[in-house]
């Protein structure tokens, strides 16, 4: 059997202020891409159909593509927002954004023009606003549990707030990620971005747990922490990944959602555990401390 | 008996896994529950199974209506109140406005029609001359739970079997109802619940002057017994036999006569054609709407004349067709709702329907799906450890969390749903993760010979583990508790997941480790 070994990375080669430097100028583009979105579209990313109201209809139609499309756009009264298609079947996926025609009459619209209609989904425009602030609200309370948890775990401050800089960080750069892949926030992304925090924190309590709580040389309690949390981290992503594509290709959409998310966040989650939250524990242990 | 202290972890693992096999597969548990409200159940396991993975509607949304708090009546009878508040509405009628009394002379008063706001009904209590102290949006949790009464009621007289309706309230204090109807198209679902369902019968007759004068003759409280709706006969309209209370038989009759409609010879109605020559009708109203008129039979209107009738007060409602038949047969029985579901295009609330064969379809790929993402996890696993001795019992102690769960969702009849399946698949994520962080642990530098060592290990390592399941714990919380729909699954299933796994599966996993190391 062919074991794979978590490379040692000769950490004495960069000063913490060059390691540290790479992830937080991806935390400063991740957040001007996000604040921009905020100023241009008053939200920090573009919510989706959970949070605005409208309506989804998932259907089938029994044409060629180009033909099938435009079949679609002929339809429906409005016409959809977005068309999107399952992995090459005959399933559509579309969403409109108003709320003038009911979802009733666009079932209706679709079954007289033969479509076969396998789900859909409606939610009105007050529901959807209220439910975002619920959304928005329940991000902000996980992570400030977390990060007051954190803090009582450690009662130190740099370590401390080592993992809770990197944990904002693992959220901030999917949600840029997001806005530029163009990915909506739904309830199934929300969910992964709570995961995110649940997940992200472990890595890093593993690392600072090791360096502060262990006896034995730096470099070594470092190597360790990371053969162990490399690993975890990369059989979360590598489950995330596949079930990502699978639930792309099956088009469950709530499935891929959670999937697309945690693997942005976990890919983030190895960056900035082991440049950021490494450079501040090191910084702390060298330097912090003495003083 | 040493052996038996030792592996008491392993054990208890064992334990709890037959009891959730059990509860997965006896056909004694959850038997009962089979046709649980809003679920579907299939197969071998007593797994219940949620909209999403069955198939069916769902409609959530909170009632239409606005509520005066603290209402002086004075010694006005609620009726009364009720006419004069609807009365300075524009668009209530009295059927809309329900008062109820809180005290002899105080109480609150509900008006369920659609657009009037809380301070239109402030300003038409002034009017009227009642004081009151606050209005709001909404209605009251008296009105609600009728309302959820009506709703089941009309669902099961529909025959619409495994159908659900219940009342949610969020932590933020909103309410809402739900429905659940597995196997049903939104439409007929939507249909249902949508009307009022307030069935009356109206005399339509002329006046001594030549107008024409409606009353109501009949309401639902009038009816003793309501039949199911029949087809028509050759010439004849669909009908619901109905039989008349006793003790307003005698009215309805006397009424009849006076206002001709049970005239020598009995009448012709033409109401649809000629509402101003016809002869007296009566009126079948359904919310307000005529849904249709009929005059009445020779005999029937002799019987009535000779006051007969009114000993066998037996009666047909006529229809148009066979499905309005049915609706009023449904309306009459269940009963009207005091307030509507507030559905629609500008409404409140969110509906979803799935087809059953989408379903079924969900249920294989979502399994397929968790199938596939445990066999990466494995795959890693077995990379990184080359080790089956290792790897093999990780893979198979983090299944064991799922199965303790899958029994458990069983074990309470819990409806899975693609919330619930992505929790698994989280689950299995961080179960694994930690598994891994006690492998590591217990293997670090060198050989693990005493049982000493193992167990200081083994220690530490559940310190990073107890601190990362605490603040999973935490961050999915908010979900749990939250109203958020689709996402409560997903978070209960993932806390629940940690909670096992530290209790139960990954102290287990030690003390299997520690036996293959220790040997």
């Amino acid at each position: 059997m062919v074991a794979f070994e978590v490379p040692e990375i000769d950490y004495t080669r960069y000063t913490n202020r060059q390691l540290a430097a790479v992830p937080l100028a991806v935390l400063a583009v991740a957040l001007l891409i996000v604040g921009g979105w905020y100023v241009a579209t008053g939200a920090p990313v573009d919510p989706g159909l959970d949070f605005t109201g409208g309506a989804e209809l998932r259907i089938t139609v029994d044409a060629p593509d180009g033909q099938a499309r435009e079949q679609i756009q002929q339809t429906f009264d409005p016409t959809p927002a977005t068309i999107r298609q399952v992995s090459n079947s005959d399933t559509y996926i579309l969403t409109f954004q108003t709320e003038e025609v009911g979802i009733s009459a666009l079932e209706e619209q679709a079954r007289a023009a033969g479509f076969e209609v396998e789900s859909s989904y409606s939610v009105s425009a007050n529901f959807g606003s209220r439910t975002q602030g619920i959304a928005l609200g329940g991000v902000a309370f996980a992570f400030l549990g977390m990060s007051v948890l954190v803090f009582l775990m450690f009662r130190t401050f740099v370590p401390s707030i080592a993992v809770v800089v990197s944990a904002f960080s693992d959220i901030v750069i999917p949600v840029a990620l997001m806005n530029l892949l163009g990915i909506e926030l739904t309830l199934g992304t929300v969910a992964a971005l709570l995961m995110i925090i649940g997940y992200s924190v472990d890595s890093d309590i593993l690392l600072n747990n090791h360096i502060l709580r262990r006896s034995g040389d730096f470099y070594e309690s470092t190597h360790r922490a990371m053969r162990t949390g490399v690993t975890m981290t990369l059989t979360s992503l590598s489950a995330m990944i596949v079930m990502t594509v699978v639930a792309t290709l099956f088009g469950i959409q709530l499935l891929a959602a959670i999937g697309t998310v945690l693997v942005f966040g976990l890919a983030t989650d190895l960056m900035n555990t082991y440049m950021l939250n490494l450079s501040l524990l090191r910084w702390y242990k060298y330097e912090g401390v003495a003083n | 008996m040493g052996k038996i202290r030792d592996n008491w972890r392993i054990i208890l693992l064992v334990l709890v896994l037959a009891v959730s096999v059990f509860a997965l597969f006896s056909p004694t548990v959850g038997g009962d529950d089979a046709d649980a409200p809003g679920t579907a159940s299939t197969g071998v396991t007593n797994l219940q199974y949620g909209l999403q993975l069955s198939g069916g509607t769902r409609i959530r949304a909170p009632l239409v209506g606005v509520t005066a708090e603290d209402v002086e009546f004075g010694d006005t009878e609620p009726p009364q109140v009720e006419r004069d508040v609807a009365s300075e509405l524009a668009n209530a009628t009295v059927a809309d406005v329900i008062v109820r009394e809180e005290s002899r002379t105080s109480g609150t008063v509900e008006v369920t029609a659609d657009g009037v706001t809380p301070a239109q009904l402030g300003t038409a209590l002034d009017d009227a001359g009642y004081s009151y102290e606050t209005t709001r949006d909404g209605v009251t949790e008296d009105t609600r739970t009728q309302t959820v009464e009506v709703l089941s009621n009309k669902i099961n007289e529909a025959g619409l079997s495994g159908g659900t309706v219940q009342q949610i309230t969020t932590p933020t204090g909103e309410n809402f109802v739900l429905v659940e109807v597995p196997d049903e198209s939104r439409q007929e679902v939507v249909d249902l619940v949508n009307d009022r369902g307030n069935v009356r019968v109206d005399a339509y007759y002329a006046t001594d002057d030549g107008s024409y004068e409606q009353t109501t003759v009949l309401e639902r409280d009038d009816f003793q017994s309501i039949g199911t709706a029949e087809q028509g006969g050759e010439g004849q309209q669909p009908r619901v036999p109905v039989v008349v209370r006793e003790d307003v038989a005698p009215t309805f009759q006397e009424r009849m006569i006076e206002t001709g409609v049970a005239q020598q010879g009995g009448s012709r109605c033409r109401y649809g054609a000629a509402p101003n020559s016809t002869d007296p009708c009566l009126l079948l109203v359904v919310d307000g709407e005529v849904v249709n008129s009929f005059g009445m039979s020779p005999g029937l209107a002799s019987g009535m004349q000779s006051g007969d009738w009114a000993q066998d007060p037996r009666f047909v409602l006529q229809t148009r067709n066979f499905t309005g038949a049915q609706d009023v047969a449904i309306n009459l029985r269940a009963g009207a709702l005091p307030a509507a579901l507030d559905i629609g295009p500008d409404g409140e609330g969110t509906s979803s329907f799935i087809a059953p064969s989408q379903g079924q379809q969900f249920r294989t790929d979502s399994l397929l799906t968790g199938i596939i993402a445990v066999f990466a996890v494995a795959g890693v696993v077995f990379l990184r450890y080359g080790e089956v001795e290792v790897a093999l019992p990780m893979i198979v102690t983090a299944l064991s969390e799922v199965v303790v769960l899958l029994g458990f969702a069983a074990g309470i009849g819990y409806p899975l749903d693609l919330s619930v399946i992505a929790g698994f698949i989280a689950v299995i994520g961080t179960g694994v993760d930690d598994l891994i962080i006690i492998a590591d642990e217990v293997m670090a530098e060198g050989d693990v010979n005493s049982r000493r060592v193992f167990q200081s290990r083994f220690r530490k390592a559940f310190w990073v583990i107890g601190a990362a399941a605490a603040t999973t714990i935490i961050a999915m919380s908010p979900l749990a508790v939250l109203s958020l729909g689709d996402l409560q699954g997903f978070a209960i299933f993932t806390i629940l997941g940690v909670i096992v796994g530290v209790l139960l599966t990954r102290p287990a996993y030690g003390d299997i480790l520690r036996a293959l190391l220790t040997r």
